[in-house]
């Protein structure tokens, strides 16, 4: 199969993993019983024929499929429908929001990278050292301690007791935690993986021919390497998503996280059901490009 | 050749590890069905006047900011969350595994569509869907356990259809076809005390998960009801009286930290010992 084939059906499986996924999105938010309409008559102020023409005006007498196909087509072009708690357009929430959950997950991710990376090397080129027991203990880590707990912990060990860092609206903790968390996941398969690299042939080549390791592990074997982090995108971005969601709420950072828990907490439903539906197209698109990626980087997966 | 450069290396997860992972569930679990009747107090009973009491002689753990009593709250609390997550789990195996399984054997297209909806479901992260799924099921512990059990099928469905492909190829699958059993039989009867290695493994690393999770959720105001208490409500209530009550917060947040623990450790343990697919590296 050809390599532009291939990219095209994947591309094709993506988009439809998306359209279900909204799909499944607009009805769970639409089983949810009562609607905006209902929760504004409880409050009193509108009599039956009020109750019926606001109906009509916000299109929920429609059935269902003529809603979807309304509220998709609105989504598609950007417009998922305003906050019922901050009378805002809920796409002006989210783009305001999302800067602080980008910029929480690219320092979290180049923490964890740079640790998770940095470690699996140098457990490779000094096996006898501690540093292979070091990363089957963070493995061990980021398996057993969930960023929830650790944050906790930290908030009450730095901040409550320690006093060295205000428990809000600080990164420190946030950052180190995720990027321990990512570094871990990260560590123990690149090791895993660089080690059985070391075996190859060309290894053995490099290093009869007199290349210092320090030379033979950053350009023949990291390369090698490579597709292993690539590979392990989807997982770290899933738990990117929860702890962005976690982080943001204990540490007080006003990101997407935080739009949700709000949005949960008012059961602002249009913002919930925009913040999924970025999450989980942000979801999709990062395995696809992580698929293409490793495509590109590994030959022998294009064939 | 691995072997050779793992030799000597503290393995973690190792006996130790096993031993007091189990020492942990085995605490917990005993607290969880005995805990309650132990602790004299009711778990759910204010009394405003000693809101965040520290801990003394009488109340071990101290006070929540409504005045409950915190060790009685984290028993509760223990058996909630281990119920919650054990339920999560056992559906998650009954229609990951059960669904995945059956659809495998009766042919291509059950299984086409059954990992075609999983592969779906799979594509959002745990943590989004069971949430999604609190938002509309409303809060309570049925509605959580379904959730949960929901966000981690798929996980245990693909383990599900990795084992049952490798078993299939096996020569007492093609003899009992021979023989005339039917497929689903050759699955009850055949295949599946083959497999329930791999699936109890991959249950074990779920369950920790599902604790975690609930914890979440119930911090977002989306698991259990406010007044039930379970480790992630407790949280949730005490985390904003943080500075002046530490006790309140500190108690389930240990409990949930050294829960997981002890949960990942035994399932570690298990997966080494035996999970068959991990020869084939993650």
């Amino acid at each position: 199969m050809s390599t532009a084939l291939h990219a095209g059906l994947g591309l094709l499986r993506q988009a439809m993993l998306l359209a279900g996924i909204a799909i499944a999105v607009f009805l769970l938010i639409r089983v949810v019983p009562g609607d905006v309409v209902d929760a504004m008559a409880l409050e009193g102020s509108l009599d039956d024929d009020a109750i019926v023409a606001l109906r009509a005006e916000l299109g929920l007498d429609a059935g269902a499929l003529t809603q979807f196909r309304i509220w998709a087509a609105r989504a598609l072009s950007g417009d998922f429908g305003t906050s019922l708690r901050f009378d805002r357009p809920a796409a002006e929430l989210i783009l305001a929001a999302a800067p602080t959950t980008i910029g929480l997950a690219a320092l979290a991710l180049a923490a964890g990278l740079a640790l998770g990376i940095g470690l699996a090397t140098a457990a490779v080129l000094w096996p006898r050292s501690p540093l292979p027991a070091l990363v089957e203990g963070l493995n061990l880590w980021s398996i057993a301690l969930p960023t929830f707990c650790v944050g906790l912990a930290a908030i009450l060990v730095f901040s409550v007791w320690l006093g060295w860092l205000p428990i809000i609206g600080q990164w420190l903790s946030p950052v180190v935690i995720l990027g321990i968390d990512i570094g871990g996941q990260v560590a123990k398969p690149l090791f895993e993986d660089l080690k059985e690299a070391a075996t190859a042939a060309h290894i053995r080549t490099a290093r009869a021919k007199g290349l210092s390791p320090v030379r033979i592990v950053l350009r023949h074997l990291l390369p090698n390497a490579l597709t292993t982090v690539v590979a392990l995108g989807g997982l770290i971005l899933a738990g990117m998503i929860g702890g962005a969601l976690t982080m943001e709420v204990l540490f007080g950072l006003p990101g997407l996280g935080t739009l949700a828990y709000q949005a949960i907490s008012g059961r602002d439903y249009p913002v919930i059901q925009a913040v999924v539906l970025i999450f989980a197209a942000g979801v999709v698109l990062v395995n696809g490009l992580a698929d293409l990626a490793q495509r590109a980087l590994d030959p022998r997966l294009r064939r | 050749m691995s072997a050779s450069a793992t030799a000597g290396m503290p393995r973690a997860g190792g006996t130790g590890g096993l031993a007091l992972g189990l020492a942990v569930l085995g605490f917990a679990l005993l607290a969880g069905v005995f805990g309650p009747s132990l602790v004299p107090h009711d778990p759910l009973v204010q009394e405003l006047a000693a809101r965040n009491a520290p801990p003394d002689a009488l109340h071990w753990l101290g006070r929540d900011h409504l005045g409950r009593d915190v060790l009685a709250r984290l028993v509760a609390g223990t058996r909630i969350s281990l119920a919650v997550a054990l339920g999560a789990t056992l559906l998650a195996v009954g229609l990951g595994a059960g669904l995945g399984l059956v659809a495998e054997a009766l042919g291509r297209w059950p299984s086409f569509l059954v990992f075609g909806a999983f592969d779906m479901v799979r594509a959002m992260p745990s943590i989004l869907l069971a949430l999604t799924l609190m938002v509309a099921l409303g809060i309570g512990i049925w509605p959580l356990i379904l959730a949960l059990g929901v966000a981690f099928a798929p996980h245990m469905a693909l383990v599900a259809r990795a084992t049952w492909r490798r078993e299939g190829s096996a020569g007492y699958v093609a003899a009992a076809r021979v023989m005339g059993a039917s497929s689903l039989a050759t699955l009850w009867r055949h295949v599946l005390p083959n497999i329930a290695g791999a699936l109890v493994t991959q249950a074990a690393i779920i369950m920790p998960r599902a604790i975690t999770t609930e914890s979440v959720l119930s911090f977002f105001g989306l698991g259990v009801s406010p007044e039930t208490p379970s480790w992630g409500r407790m949280i949730a209530g005490a985390s904003r009286y943080a500075e002046s009550a530490p006790h309140a917060v500190l108690a389930p947040v240990l409990a949930l930290c050294i829960a997981t623990l002890g949960f990942a450790l035994v399932g570690n343990r298990l997966r080494l010992a035996l999970d068959p697919l991990r020869e084939r590296g993650r």
